[in-house]
């Protein structure tokens, strides 16, 4: 046999030989590496944050609930949100020229919306930031995660705090906002959180939808 | 037949799992269904309003217990409670004299059936004669760039007020114990006047767009007295639609094209058949050409 071999071998150790046998052991290595790298790719890739962090509680006069509206409770200058790490300084939002919430320069910093009452003050108070960047987490990464309970810290321009207790967490297809839930009036002291979620649509570069967290001041 | 019975071992064994995976999948539905369900909650206040009723208790009970949900002690004249969420459903509001035991009879008593997302004040109203327990619907709706306001009469000096904003007249008579609708107005701050016999109260108020107010007009210490109730805020103007705070950067990336893969796979298998099909027809002339290329005798068994 093994003679034999040795005879077929040498037989085909031709040219012609030589490169029909490299076609056939490329092409199958080609053909593997296409099959390996196929299987590979086929699952969607899901870019991992790093570790949360959790913060401690902010320290410092906590504002009581408002018995009623009279003096205007300061400007809203910072929020804490211990639970998921969110720490970051507030900017003033606005409106767009087509009506629609501005949305705060940087994915790394929150915004209040100043035509809505402010926090701590009888009334809907919103803030608004981003989920992401282009290249990785935003401010407001995580705030899907908050849990029913969780508290949240809004500090104000005189250095007292505002305490709120999170009811709700939301999801809505931004082309159906509840409009009326989020900006309408109540009678207490209230917080909306809102940042994007749901799918992104790589043609339009936009999630689908907005995650909304509800909560209520508690003295 | 192997096939068949491959073909559905292959089959069973793709169902189960899929299977398993249907339970997690309807208990995660299921429970975030149950999340949505639970915010039925709406928003409870309580006033006395009735000058010549001295200071009483004001319990709240969800219906049917026996021990109260919240409980004030020694409401005066003129004193309006901040709201109270609560879930909705069907309370009993009772008035008792202010530090009579909890379990004697109430004064008055009213019920009332809160729905989610609705507000409420209970409101003792009249002279103490006649005192009533009334429940008021609280608008929470306010027209974009607007102010919602309504007066409750709650002076028994004057026994009939006229009310006028700037310059627009928002009742012309209220009487005593009597409650307004509510009047669309414009944002903005001016100068309530409240008259009425010989007497009469101005204060500078200001009405932000997207607010609602409730104006008390009292008997104060020193004539007629107007408290302004801020009910409920919220945006003057709503942005339109939703929030855009979101760049993609976290979002799953789809699968990459798998068309270079492909392609690598075809022609791999291409060049590889090219190969064997050439050795093939090596092979097959070999024995033709091997008298004019060997050189060891072949030892052929």
């Amino acid at each position: 046999m093994k003679g034999r071999g040795r005879h077929s071998r040498r037989r085909s150790l031709s040219a012609g030989g030589r490169t029909a046998a490299l076609l056939v052991a490329g092409g199958l290595v080609a053909a593997g590496a296409g099959a390996a790298g196929l299987a590979l790719t086929r699952h969607p890739d899901v870019p991992v944050a790093a570790a949360l962090q959790v913060l401690p509680a902010p320290t410092g006069q906590i504002e009581a609930v408002p018995t009623e509206g009279a003096a205007q409770v300061a400007e809203p200058v910072s929020l804490v949100i211990p639970s998921i790490g969110v720490s970051t300084s507030l900017v003033h939002l606005g409106l767009t020229s087509s009506g629609a919430l501005q949305v705060p320069p940087t994915t790394s910093v929150a915004g209040w919306y100043a035509g809505s009452p402010r926090p701590g003050s009888i009334g809907s108070a919103v803030i608004a930031g981003h989920i992401d960047s282009v290249a990785g987490p935003g401010v407001f990464f995580r705030l899907s995660q908050l849990q029913r309970g969780a508290r949240v810290y809004v500090r104000r321009a005189d250095g007292t705090l505002a305490v709120f207790e999170v009811t709700d967490v939301h999801m809505y297809a931004k082309d159906a906002f509840p409009t009326t839930a989020v900006y309408g009036a109540v009678p207490d002291p209230e917080l909306r959180l809102i940042t994007c979620g749901g799918t992104f649509d790589y043609s339009t570069r936009s999630y689908l939808s907005n995650t909304v967290v509800f909560a209520t001041e508690v003295s | 037949m192997r096939l068949t019975r491959f073909a559905r071992r292959i089959i069973l064994l793709a169902a189960l799992p899929l299977l398993l995976l249907a339970i997690p999948v309807a208990s995660v539905a299921a429970a975030s269904a149950a999340t949505g369900a639970a915010a039925g909650t709406g928003w409870i206040r309580l006033a006395h309003l009735s000058p010549n009723t001295p200071a009483v208790d004001v319990y709240l009970y969800s219906f049917g217990d026996a021990s109260a949900q919240i409980v004030l002690h020694h409401v005066a004249y003129g004193t309006v409670s901040p709201y109270e969420q609560v879930p909705a459903g069907d309370y009993t509001v009772a008035m008792r004299a202010a530090g009579a035991v909890s379990t004697s009879a109430a004064v008055i008593s009213a019920s009332v059936d809160v729905a989610a997302g609705h507000a409420y004040t209970v409101a003792g109203l009249g002279p103490e004669s006649g005192l009533r327990l009334q429940v008021l619907d609280d608008q929470l709706t306010t027209p974009p760039g607007k102010a919602l306001v309504r007066i409750i009469q709650a002076s028994l000096k004057q026994s009939v007020v006229s009310v006028t904003w700037g310059s627009d007249q928002l009742q012309g008579s209220l009487k005593f114990g009597a409650v307004s609708s509510y009047q669309t107005v414009s944002a903005g701050t001016g100068t309530l006047t409240v008259s009425g016999g010989g007497d009469n109260a101005t204060a500078s108020v200001p009405l932000a767009a997207g607010t609602v107010h409730t104006l008390v007009v009292l008997d104060g210490a020193n004539g007629l007295q107007i408290d302004n109730l801020l009910d409920a805020a919220g945006s003057g103007v709503a942005p339109a639609g939703g929030a855009a705070t979101g760049l993609g950067g976290m979002a799953p990336r789809a699968p990459s094209s798998p068309l270079p893969w492909l392609a690598a796979i075809g022609a791999g298998l291409l060049l590889a058949t090219a190969g064997g099909l050439r050795l093939h027809s090596r092979r097959a002339a070999a024995p033709a050409a091997a008298g004019r290329h060997q050189r060891v005798p072949a030892a052929r068994s």
